[in-house]
């Protein structure tokens, strides 16, 4: 009797142990790629422009011609002499947009085809493609505020952290 | 719960109400005890490298041009009578042609000594008498003896205290400086891990956002509508740089909010209006960079009402080349300082609620070096190692301070030029917060505890 029991109960553990040895059979793939970090597009951007060249870059992005070296080192000194830096290049994006040479694209041509109007805006002050994420933002954002100028836009792009930034 | 219970919970949960810090608008705890003593501090960072000969010890050409000829020449400063011969330090007559012949009227009835507390004898103890080590000591309370230009101070500034440990806006601390060089710019915050940017005070060169540079490159800058164009473009960049959102990478600003934006914007704008119309309030005489800026910081006190203004001069280093031009420049000095203070005085808000606090950043050789001017004086340095570049005095007047006040003198020193930073500290009644800090020079004290 002692026996016949034991054998049984030595059946059913070989029988539950061979369950959960062979149970998951699921071939494992490896593809060979090595891990990626999925990065946004701007992170490459660490490293503060100097102020000189943040105004010569503002100043083509604006006015699509290069600044003389006595208006640049004018605007350096401007610059310098306000401690919130954020403060003056609003300031100095104000009075460029004052004089009325900016190269701006007309509201018409921004609200007809916003998509283009877009991609220039990151390509012009970006220098690179706007993600499907930003383009959809963008669009979207034109398109529900009648009230917003290109010239907004050129302000917010000239004056944002990533023009900072290359 | 029974009484006795229930009283000694509630007082338990009482005390711990009383003893707990609490939450800063910005952010951060804060264990202040000490209520202010004052709203407003102005400190005058006085005035480009100082000697004592000619300042507080009243010897006019006798302690430097071997001439016997003593008196004072900052008469709205300190207490004493002008010298009564040669003298070059004035106006020039130019129908006569005469250099400096006719002396500054005095702005103030009473000197401020006569109103406030000297120090005539204090010790700038440590490392070179450069402007920026004097400069940065006077806004730090530590000393920089390895440290070069283009560089932020190490320790905290002022402000930074004020801001971190105080809760101050951006907009209530300022630093008008006579220009941009010299590394000023970059006294308005340090590189300290703990504090730095967020922390920082505003800065300011008029002489620079008004003039040339500014005019061409900010003056006239379009009034964009405040809620509808702003709103936009504000908007706009607030996602883009929500999608720039690498830790730190921001144009370096000063956590100013956006009504202190906008308040600083426009000051900009009403100042240019003034300066257009030429009603920058300015000193009587106002012939030199020192005396515009102090006309252009009365102008920063009137519109923000700053709880703390630091105002530096620097004209009076022309004494490397010029003595006749030094003395000018300190006797111009002097009119400005008895300007701002008698200006605060104007400001409703600031009147009988502003302490000023006057020190040089560094004092001036011993012996002058070979260059003579148009008088045949000769000029003096600041050299590194010499004694007579270690004395300064200090200066504290204005509400709560003691009248006529000397404390100290030639034989005696009291005082240390990192003692400014633990005295406003005092003043706003942080200097427990600030010592805690670890970060000022040893012998930094306040003055208050000096007295």
């Amino acid at each position: 009797m002692n026996t016949l029991i034991s054998d049984n109960f030595k059946m059913a553990l070989l029988l539950v142990v061979s369950l959960f040895l062979f149970s998951c059979t699921e071939k494992e793939y490896v593809y060979e790629i090595a891990p990626q970090d999925i990065l946004p597009v701007n992170s490459e951007k660490d490293k503060d422009k100097t102020k000189i060249q943040y105004i010569s870059i503002l100043y083509t992005n604006l006015f699509r011609q290069a600044m003389s070296p006595n208006d640049m080192l004018d605007a350096l000194k401007a610059i310098e002499s306000v401690g919130d830096k954020q403060i003056a290049f609003d300031i100095l994006v104000s009075k460029y947009m004052n004089t009325g040479e900016v190269v701006l694209p007309s509201n018409e041509e921004m609200r007809t085809n916003p998509e283009k109007f877009v991609r220039d805006l990151y390509k012009r002050f970006f220098v690179r493609q706007p993600t499907e994420a930003e383009l959809t933002w963008m669009k979207n954002y034109i398109q529900s505020r009648p009230d917003a100028l290109p010239e907004h836009f050129y302000f917010a792009f000239a004056t944002s952290n990533e023009h900072f930034h290359y | 719960m029974d009484r006795r219970k229930f009283i000694k919970k509630s007082a338990l949960v009482t005390g711990g109400v009383i003893g707990m810090p609490y939450i800063l608008p910005s952010g951060l705890l804060n264990a202040q005890t000490t209520p202010p003593m004052t709203e407003h501090v102005v400190f005058v960072l006085f005035a480009g490298g100082v000697r004592q000969q000619e300042s507080v010890l009243q010897r006019y050409l006798a302690g430097s041009q071997n001439e016997d000829i003593e008196g004072n020449i900052m008469y709205n400063l300190l207490n004493g009578q002008p010298p009564e011969d040669k003298i070059a330090y004035g106006t020039d007559d130019t129908q006569n042609n005469i250099i400096g012949a006719h002396p500054i009227d005095p702005i103030l009835q009473n000197s401020l000594e006569s109103q406030g507390t000297l120090f005539p004898e204090v010790r700038f103890a440590r490392g070179g008498a450069g402007h920026f080590n004097g400069l940065s000591t006077g806004v730090s309370g530590n000393y920089y003896i390895t440290q070069g230009l283009r560089n932020r101070p190490e320790s905290p500034t002022i402000f930074e205290y004020l801001r971190r440990h105080a809760g101050f806006k951006a907009t209530d601390c300022w630093f008008v400086g006579v220009g941009i060089g010299g590394s000023r710019p970059l006294l308005n915050f340090s590189d300290h891990p703990d504090y730095g940017r967020r922390y920082g005070g505003n800065f300011l060169a008029p002489l620079t956002t008004f003039g040339e540079p500014g005019q061409k490159h900010f003056m006239d800058f379009k009034n964009y509508h405040p809620e509808s164009d702003w709103e936009t473009i504000r908007e706009i960049r607030t996602f883009l740089n929500n999608n720039f959102a690498a830790d730190g990478l921001e144009i370096p600003h000063l956590y100013n909010s956006v009504d202190e934006e906008n308040k600083i914007r426009e000051f900009i704008r009403y100042m240019f209006d003034k300066v257009k119309q030429d009603q920058v309030i300015l000193p009587p005489v106002n012939d030199n960079r020192d005396l515009k800026t102090i006309g252009y910081a009365v102008e920063v006190l009137r519109y923000f009402k700053p709880k703390l203004l630091v105002v530096d001069l620097t004209d009076i280093d022309v004494c490397h080349s010029d003595f006749t031009a030094y003395l000018k420049n300190l006797h111009r000095a002097d009119h400005g300082v008895g300007f701002l203070w008698r200006e605060i005085q104007r400001i409703p808000e600031m009147q009988d609620n502003t302490i000023m606090l006057v020190m040089p950043e560094h004092g001036r050789d011993m012996d002058p070096n070979p260059i003579q001017d148009l008088n045949d004086w000769y000029a003096y340095d600041h050299s590194a190692g010499n004694e007579n570049t270690r004395r300064i005095f200090s200066l504290m007047v204005g509400a709560g301070i003691d009248a006529g006040l000397r404390i100290g003198g030639s034989e005696n020193p009291v005082g240390d030029a990192s003692d400014i930073t633990p005295t406003i500290a005092d003043i706003f009644g942080i200097k427990n917060q600030v010592k805690s800090a670890g970060l000022l020079d040893p012998n930094a004290r306040s003055l208050f505890d000096r007295i």
